[in-house]
């Protein structure tokens, strides 16, 4: 039985992660910080499955990414042979308002969990969550050649992880991979990123509990895919015979705007009645064009997403009706159930999403 | 008349920039760490016209307190482990210091005094092994060892703190330079110093890796005028400054122990150890930038430099060995 580790597993691609390995038959070891607010929601679902009767082998640990001795000390207890660092300070505009925080977490966490591997001496795998968000203002398509040009401390702090990943991959010998994630939606998403903003919002406006909805930029455009597809990639690529750098995205990119005529259309409401727009929510430096060319993946890896925008929204929005308790068009219910195999369940979406 | 503070002032640049600055009749404020051991050698002799203070890069506090009780006009940042090749042994420290402590120091300009004028010291190890020779600001960065992914983190947040916030910050993207207070465990120096023990009868051979390796080496007092040149410019930007040219290790040797009346190849051991994986790469400057918008360019010659730290090495020895 492999053994993995997860970094960020309360997080929504460390959840959807936990459950794919579990269906796996994988022991899935969580790290999770010590903090008086700490939320599993999104793996709590996981503990209580009553399906099959089989005890789940999922495992939490404290640890602390600013710790060294810590991260140390729990790989060489767990022995894990795959790392999934996936934890960091993900919120591209927090990032302005704490970039050491955001370096130090973001990217010094890396290289402490890289160098507590090297000493442990074990042939553990690792997976680096690299982002989009690295590429900037290069111009679109990009894929594994395009120059990285950080807009912002999250940025820079995920490049920093990003090298490293690869330095010790060179260096050491150890089988790293970055996956460069364009951005992974999901009913699980943060309620702060403008995905689930939107379809928060909508079906918030349709149970008449809200009646505007504030936003920035609505010309930024973005390659949105499904985080369950995604973190299908992240295990394929530490199963690879080779470990390697693969940019992960739909090779489709859509504007907040377009964001907004599928969710609201999809309940029949029209957004140039709903929605306002806040300069607040401007990012400093706005990330102007992001699109996927994800063919080595394809090639490699043999990965493809079964999820586009237009599915992805409809799950969402259907989501998030059902949160509250409303029924949803269920489009999105019936495309999700006929996508994934049993480990990605609709029951499990609404039950482990953040209110 | 500024006010100045130079991070890590004890090393070869900040010295030489303290110097320069001095000279020019500015209030000169030297940081040194307190959580790493330092040596004063480089300072010494201009110890009594700067004020010391002591802080830690590894704590925000402490450059908090530093910029906010000097309210410096220039912040220059030198401080960092230096030696790309220990980088791999302390790979976590060099990232704290190097990478987040620009970071850090960024921070604190920024809350407190960000009408000042930054200067980030960055290195030509941000090419890591380079796409196109020679190198320029547009450079694609592949950084090779962990000195050269943390300064690339520090050029990166400079940038960003330039472009983002408005800070009047700069990254000087600067090829070898050395002089004769460069450390010992670079290979010039290493050179010189062996030389001239060898000449004193102190040695008998001097080990290094490949003699063909080939590095843009300059004069690091040339390129700290550079620096001053590029921090008082109108608008802040970045720049590469480098000689242009290679020579090779071998080069260095023979111009070094010639000076000194000997043949270097009866001293020199070429030793596998001492090889570096990364040897095939060709760093060297495309400083025109520098040339034509700062008006810089370097005054010293690689011979003159060679010659220069073997005669500094010679005299320190010859004095010590009269002194003793």
């Amino acid at each position: 039985m492999k053994k993995a580790l997860i970094t960020g597993i309360t997080g929504q691609d460390g959840s959807y992660l936990a459950e794919l390995l579990l269906s796996k038959g994988y022991e899935v070891h969580g790290l999770i910080r010590r903090a008086s607010t700490f939320n599993t929601k999104r793996i709590d679902h996981l503990y209580r499955d009553p399906h099959n009767g089989v005890k789940v082998l999922l495992f939490l640990h404290y640890g602390d990414l600013a710790n060294t001795g810590n991260l140390i000390d729990l790989i060489y207890e767990i022995k894990p042979d795959e790392i999934y660092h996936l934890a960091a300070q993900s919120h591209v505009r927090v990032s302005f308002d704490l970039p050491e925080y955001t370096g130090d977490i973001t990217g010094l966490g890396t290289i402490r969990i890289l160098e507590a591997v090297r000493k442990s001496g074990l042939n553990t795998r690792f997976y680096q969550a690299s982002s989009s968000e690295m590429y900037g203002s290069a111009p679109p398509p990009q894929n594994e050649n395009t120059p990285f040009q950080p807009r912002s401390p999250y940025a820079a702090a995920k490049l920093y992880s990003y090298w490293i990943t690869r330095n010790y991959r060179r260096g050491y010998r150890i089988f790293a991979c970055n996956g460069i994630l364009f951005n992974h939606e999901s009913p699980r998403r943060g309620e702060t990123f403008v995905t689930r903003k939107v379809t928060r919002a909508v079906a918030a406006i349709v149970a008449g509990k809200q009646d505007t909805l504030y936003l920035g930029n609505l010309d930024a455009k973005r390659d949105w895919g499904y985080s369950p597809d995604y973190v299908a990639a992240m295990w394929k690529m530490l199963q690879h015979g080779s470990p390697g750098d693969f940019v992960i995205g739909t090779g489709e990119a859509h504007s907040v705007r377009e964001l907004l005529d599928e969710a609201f259309g999809y309940v029949n409401l029209d957004w140039k009645d709903y929605v306002k727009i806040d300069p607040r929510y401007y990012r400093p430096t706005e990330v102007d064009y992001l699109l996927a060319d994800a063919s080595l993946a394809k090639s490699e890896l043999n990965w493809e997403p079964r999820i586009f925008f237009k599915d992805l929204v409809r799950i969402m929005v259907d989501a998030d009706m059902e949160l509250l308790g409303l029924d949803g068009p269920g489009e999105g219910k019936k495309i999700m159930e006929a996508h994934h195999g049993k480990w990605h369940r609709w029951q499990d979406q609404v039950i482990s999403m953040e209110g | 008349m500024s006010r100045s503070v130079i991070f890590g002032v004890n090393g070869q640049d900040g010295s030489y920039l303290a110097e320069l600055l001095l000279e020019q009749g500015n209030e000169v404020y030297g940081w040194i760490p307190n959580d790493i051991p330092v040596q004063l050698d480089n300072i010494n002799h201009i110890i009594d016209r700067i004020s010391l203070v002591e802080g830690s890069l590894k704590h925000k506090g402490s450059l908090f307190e530093c910029i906010s009780d000097i309210q410096p006009e220039e912040i220059y940042n030198f401080a960092s482990p230096s030696s790309p090749y220990d980088s791999w042994n302390s790979s976590i420290d060099v990232g704290d210091y190097a990478g987040l402590g620009a970071a850090r120091l960024l921070e604190a300009v920024r809350n407190i005094k960000p009408d000042s004028h930054y200067y980030q010291a960055s290195s030509s190890e941000l090419f890591g092994n380079p796409v196109e020779i020679p190198q320029n600001e547009n450079t694609l960065f592949q950084p090779r060892n962990p000195y050269g992914i943390a300064k690339l983190y520090a050029h990166w947040m400079t940038v960003r703190y330039r472009q983002q916030f408005g800070l009047f910050a700069i990254s000087g993207i600067l090829f070898n330079h050395e002089s004769p207070r460069r450390d010992l465990k670079f290979v010039t120096r290493k050179i010189a110093n062996t030389a001239a023990k060898i000449k004193l009868g102190l040695e008998v051979e001097l080990r290094l890796g490949d003699l063909e390796a080939r590095r843009d080496w300059g004069f690091a007092k040339d390129y700290t005028e550079a620096i001053l040149l590029m921090m008082q410019q109108d608008k802040p930007e970045d720049y590469v400054i480098g000689t242009g040219k290679t020579h090779s290790v071998r080069e260095f040797c023979e111009i070094t122990f010639s000076h000194l009346g000997l043949d270097y190849r009866d001293f020199v051991v070429s030793d596998k150890r001492f090889m570096r994986p990364t040897e095939d790469r060709q760093l060297v400057a495309d400083p025109s930038k520098a040339i034509n918008q700062l008006d810089w360019k370097p005054k010293i010659e690689f011979k003159q430099l060679v010659k220069m730290m073997v005669d500094s090495d010679l005299e320190k020895l010859r004095s010590s060995m009269y002194l003793g």
